[in-house]
């Protein structure tokens, strides 16, 4: 009897053990980019030969807020870009997508034909931290797009398009409602399966593609802070914590599917599809990027 | 008759399906893409022979090249076309905004771009297999 047990407790630790490194390389990935982040923008002066070679000294110390950290990242370049960041706080005053998270909440309640809710998938709205998943199932990375559109479908409901619409509006609900209840990212890797993908998708998040060879890398890692005609580059830590958001440039609300497809484009790419492998990976990996810090959606973006 | 014509179509088709096939990353590693894509040493049907095999290959593996809304894909079916009407130009129409915009290119210039850029697609797959480690903070990346 004494040996059974010993066996038992002996495969449940190994089993834990497992389980805790099925996440081991991404944590060793979230930490370095962390600490790189916030090297790079301990003193942009100071560091102006190591990071910001083409940049004024003037620029830097005028434009330039020092000492960033971790959970300010979430404000994307406006953590760092004084300007920008007046500019957002003016903005955010009167946020234009107030109407977009009532048009979500109504969504979220209303019934479908069959009489069940967006309740019966997501009885709490407050999940947007808690998506790209690993499905074991299904042996694959499920957004929080493809979720819905998995609740739809389950529901008799035909599906949404990914990137905009009734989409985003859904999406703002749960981002409101997820930061209002002091929410923050939580992003799992469970399985080996997950590792994988999780892998996959950094992979093609550091990979050079397209006509003119640019990885998303090229711009939100080693290009953050760095200036493309009067704008400065966002940071990988922390883009997913406030999507969807609304762009000037779209004069409307979308999802981080849309703003990807966005980036495929500029990096001289035909886009891959919302829903795709490639697209999924890649937000699991992005997502996994930016654990513990706040959700902070909906946002507005230039 | 039929069992003629079923024959050719067969024949058509597997030459067809084995020529798109042949590309491979390996393949790609090896070519030099300004020799392979020059219009005057391969003509135009040889140059878009090559994109047609390479951009199948960058398609399987996620990797087709979009330059101002026009794919690779479509750059090799419209020169193609414009090639058999034995045109001077090509006249590739793409949308912007909700709106069909038009761009007209030398049908030599057509081809070099369909062909330079299949190849390259699939190029810098390989090239990416070496490099991506190296923009990774904490891994390749050193700061």
């Amino acid at each position: 009897m004494k040996a059974v047990k010993i066996t038992v407790a002996a495969l449940l630790m190994v089993s834990l053990a497992s389980a805790a490194s099925f996440n081991t390389q991404a944590e060793k990935d979230r930490k370095a980019l962390i600490a790189y982040m916030e090297k790079k923008f301990a003193d942009p002066v100071k560091n102006k030969n190591q990071f910001f070679p083409y940049s004024t000294d003037e620029e830097l110390s005028k434009r330039f807020k020092k000492g960033i950290k971790r959970d300010d990242f979430r404000l994307g370049s406006y953590a760092y870009d004084k300007g920008g960041k007046s500019q957002y706080d003016e903005v955010m005053e009167m946020p234009p997508f107030e109407d977009n998270i009532d048009a979500g909440k109504a969504l979220y309640e209303k019934k479908f034909a069959n009489g069940k809710t967006f309740k019966s998938c997501f009885p709490d709205p407050a999940i947007a931290g808690e998506y790209p998943k690993f499905d074991d199932k299904k042996s694959a990375v499920v957004t929080l797009s493809m979720a819905i559109n998995d609740c739809l479908k389950t529901n008799g409901e035909k599906p949404w398009k990914m990137k905009k619409g009734k989409m985003a509006d859904l999406e703002a609900y749960f981002a409101s409602a997820s930061t209002e209840a002091g929410k923050k990212v939580h992003i799992v890797i469970q399985s080996e399966a997950a590792a994988k993908a999780y892998e996959a998708g950094k992979k093609a998040y550091y990979s050079q593609r397209g006509y003119l060879k640019l990885s998303c890398a090229t711009c939100h890692v080693q290009g953050t802070g760095k200036r493309v005609r009067n704008e400065y580059m966002s940071p990988l830590l922390g883009h997913t914590t406030h999507f969807p958001v609304y762009r000037l440039k779209w004069q409307g609300l979308g999802t981080l599917e849309r703003r990807i497809e966005g980036c495929n484009k500029d990096e001289g790419e035909n886009p891959h599809k919302p829903g795709s492998a490639w697209m999924s990976n890649v937000l699991y990996f992005m997502a996994y990027m930016s654990n513990e810090m706040p959700v902070d959606g909906p946002a507005i973006r230039k | 008759m039929k069992t003629y014509t079923l024959t050719r179509i067969i024949l058509v088709a597997g030459l067809g399906l084995s020529s798109l096939s042949a590309a491979t990353l390996a393949d790609a590693a090896k070519i030099d893409v300004a020799t392979v894509c020059d219009v005057k040493a391969n003509g135009i049907d040889g140059v878009l022979k090559t994109a047609a095999e390479y951009n199948a290959l960058a398609r399987k593996l996620g990797v087709e090249f979009k330059r101002k809304g026009i794919t690779t894909s479509q750059y090799i079916t419209d020169t193609e076309t414009a090639a058999k009407a034995k045109a001077r130009e090509v006249t590739l129409k793409y949308k912007k905004k909700g709106k069909v915009k038009k761009h007209t290119f030398a049908l030599n210039y057509a081809a070099w771009r369909a062909c330079h850029f299949a190849v390259r697609a699939v190029q810098q797959v390989n090239e990416a297999e070496k490099t991506w480690r190296l923009a990774v903070p904490g891994d390749g990346f050193k700061f």
